[in-house]
């Protein structure tokens, strides 16, 4: 096995926060006095990422995600725990470390807002000092692949949302990261763009072979883009492996659709009915008795068509964050 | 030198991005000749009723005037809105595209907003302040004008740390452009040589707001009126303020990324 392009162990941060009372009276209040509280943004949570990989980072908002790639990415001090990349400490911002990695977060721009997205990446290739050779080639990947052509020349501010996420990205990608952190980096945007943000992503790391990290809360960008997923929910790590994994770990149950002639029969005595329409039956059954149940219904009723499934993803992980909520 | 290398590219940026909006150059040149304008007008007025203004002669005021422009155009060339771009990326967050860029943040912060038009006020400056000169005539030498370049220096140093030293404190106060807004207003009072103000307000103007050591100080290098002491107080003044800025930003700094707690 490769050594790992990312270590996380044990990483912590604590924010102090001061908390201010409603009111008039507690407002002036806290003037003088303030309630110091501590929240742990991010408590305790351990995971290793192989070179090369691509991972997604999923949790509700105030998870912690952000805060862990910023810990990542060298922007926070973390408060207790440790972390290499590449096998520096990120947030020592040693240049060797800084030149080989890269943040995207879809609700900031670093790009400069009145002038063409071109110019702004003329600045971080002085500031990355990308050779010119590299600077074309990468110029040309990126613009082929994000269909960045016409967008170059016009001022970041007459771009749309999406157009602009792309140039962002593009921007953070010059210099050849081989560590790619994206926070949120399709939010806002609408699905043909998300998915066409993905369908990059996926390119991107096959074709550089970098190791990407990314945070969504749209299940869609995960279970498109990462095999493999990172749970976090209050700070702690709640799973870490395959998605097809965490669907086996969080679901009891598996979703069978039959279709017999109308709604008239009664299917209770099968599994949950959950709705009925044409004829179309969806029942939830106790996923140990998946094959019983089918082969009942098989031989009890004129079944025209039957398929088993399962939950939808976004069901599962809503039962992840339930059952895991203090 | 790396810094200059990079200062020239994000000019050379800013130059692109300002030439698309010709009106900015238009309202620019007009503003600087209206407030020059003024300036001139408001001192033709002065010295009909006198001769000299705090000690100094027409002409050297006018070189004050000439000095005042140069200065305040590269404040508002580079120095504000590089501060205003710190407080905004602290409160936005962008800063921390800064921090994980592999320059020196502060430096990265400090060029990453030029305002080209400025250029017209120095431009402006140095034509007055030439003019002046020359009406001067022979007083003024080689050696006067390295100390007056050496004073510009140490005054635009002064400046720039002072104003970050300011503008850092957003890192634990995010909301302080008020502050920035009194330090433009109190820059106002150097277009008139410092000598004219009451003790109190001098003594401020020179080491509370260090307007004097932008202003005043290099005109007074240049009508031959500087001492040694204020000249070695000016660089110390300089390289003092520079190093503690510099460790300023880097607790703020420290502040921002949690280290410090």
């Amino acid at each position: 096995m490769k050594s790992p392009s990312i270590h996380v162990q044990n990483l912590r941060k604590v924010y102090t926060v001061s908390q201010q009372e409603a009111g008039t009276a507690a407002a002036l209040g806290s003037l003088v006095h303030r309630h110091k509280i501590e929240i742990a943004a991010v408590d305790g949570i351990s995971f290793d990422l192989a070179a090369g990989e691509m991972v997604g980072f999923l949790g509700p908002n105030g998870a912690g995600k952000t805060t862990t790639l910023k810990m990542l990415s060298g922007v926070l001090h973390p408060t207790t725990g440790e972390a290499t990349v590449l096998g520096y400490i990120p947030w020592k911002r040693e240049k060797p470390f800084l030149r080989q990695i890269t943040l995207v977060m879809g609700q900031r721009n670093q790009l400069v807002w009145d002038i063409p997205a071109l110019h702004s990446f003329e600045l971080n290739r002085a500031i990355y000092r990308i050779p010119p050779d590299d600077y074309r080639y990468m110029l040309d990947q990126l613009t082929e692949l994000l269909g960045l052509g016409p967008l170059l020349h016009k001022p970041v501010r007459n771009l749309s949302l999406g157009e602009r996420m792309k140039c962002e990205i593009a921007a953070a990608l010059l210099h050849r990261p081989s560590v790619v952190f994206l926070d949120e980096p399709t939010i806002g945007l609408d699905v043909t763009m998300q998915r066409r943000i993905r369908a990059f992503l996926t390119e991107y790391n096959q074709r550089f072979g970098a190791t990407v990290l990314l945070t969504s809360h749209y299940m869609a960008d995960v279970e498109a883009l990462a095999k493999r997923i990172v749970v976090i929910h209050h700070g702690k790590l709640l799973f870490d492996g395959d998605l097809s994994v965490l669907v086996q770990k969080f679901t009891a149950h598996k979703t069978i659709e039959v279709q017999i002639g109308d709604c008239q029969a009664d299917l209770n005595q099968y599994g949950e009915v959950l709705s009925c329409a044409d004829g179309h039956f969806t029942l939830r059954v106790p996923k140990a008795e998946t094959a019983r149940v089918t082969e009942r219904l098989l031989a009890d009723l004129p079944v025209i068509d039957l398929t088993v499934e399962d939950p939808p993803i976004e069901e599962v992980i809503e039962m992840v964050f339930a059952q895991e909520s203090p | 030198m790396n810094y200059l290398r990079l200062f020239v590219v994000f000019f050379r940026v800013s130059l692109m991005g300002e030439l698309a909006y010709r009106v900015n150059f238009f309202v620019q040149l007009f503003q600087s000749f209206l407030s020059l304008g003024l300036s001139l007008i408001g001192l033709a007025v002065i010295f009909s009723f006198t001769n000299t203004l705090g000690g100094w002669r027409p002409d050297e005021v006018l070189a004050l005037v000439g000095v005042y422009f140069l200065v305040g155009g590269m404040i508002s060339l580079i120095i504000q809105p590089g501060m205003q771009e710190l407080i905004d990326s602290v409160r936005h967050g962008t800063l921390d595209f800064a921090l994980t860029k592999p320059e020196d943040a502060q430096f990265i912060i400090s060029i990453s907003r030029v305002e080209i038009w400025s250029l017209i006020d120095i431009l402006m400056g140095i034509g007055v302040l030439v003019f002046a000169l020359v009406r001067m005539g022979e007083r003024v030498g080689g050696w006067e004008a390295a100390i007056f370049i050496l004073m510009l220096l140490a005054g635009g140093v002064i400046i720039y740390s002072f104003w970050l030293i300011l503008a850092a404190l957003s890192f634990w106060f995010v909301r302080v452009e008020n502050i920035l807004t009194v330090f433009q207003s109190m820059f106002e009072a150097g277009r008139w040589p410092i000598s004219l103000y009451p003790g109190w307000l001098r003594y401020g103007l020179t080491f509370v707001i260090p307007v004097a050591f932008a202003v005043t100080v290099p005109a007074e290098a240049l009508t031959g009126r500087l001492n040694w002491e204020t000249l070695l107080i000016a660089v110390a003044l300089a390289v003092v303020l520079f190093i503690g800025s510099r460790l300023f930003w880097r607790a703020g700094l420290r502040h921002y990324s949690g280290a410090s707690a």
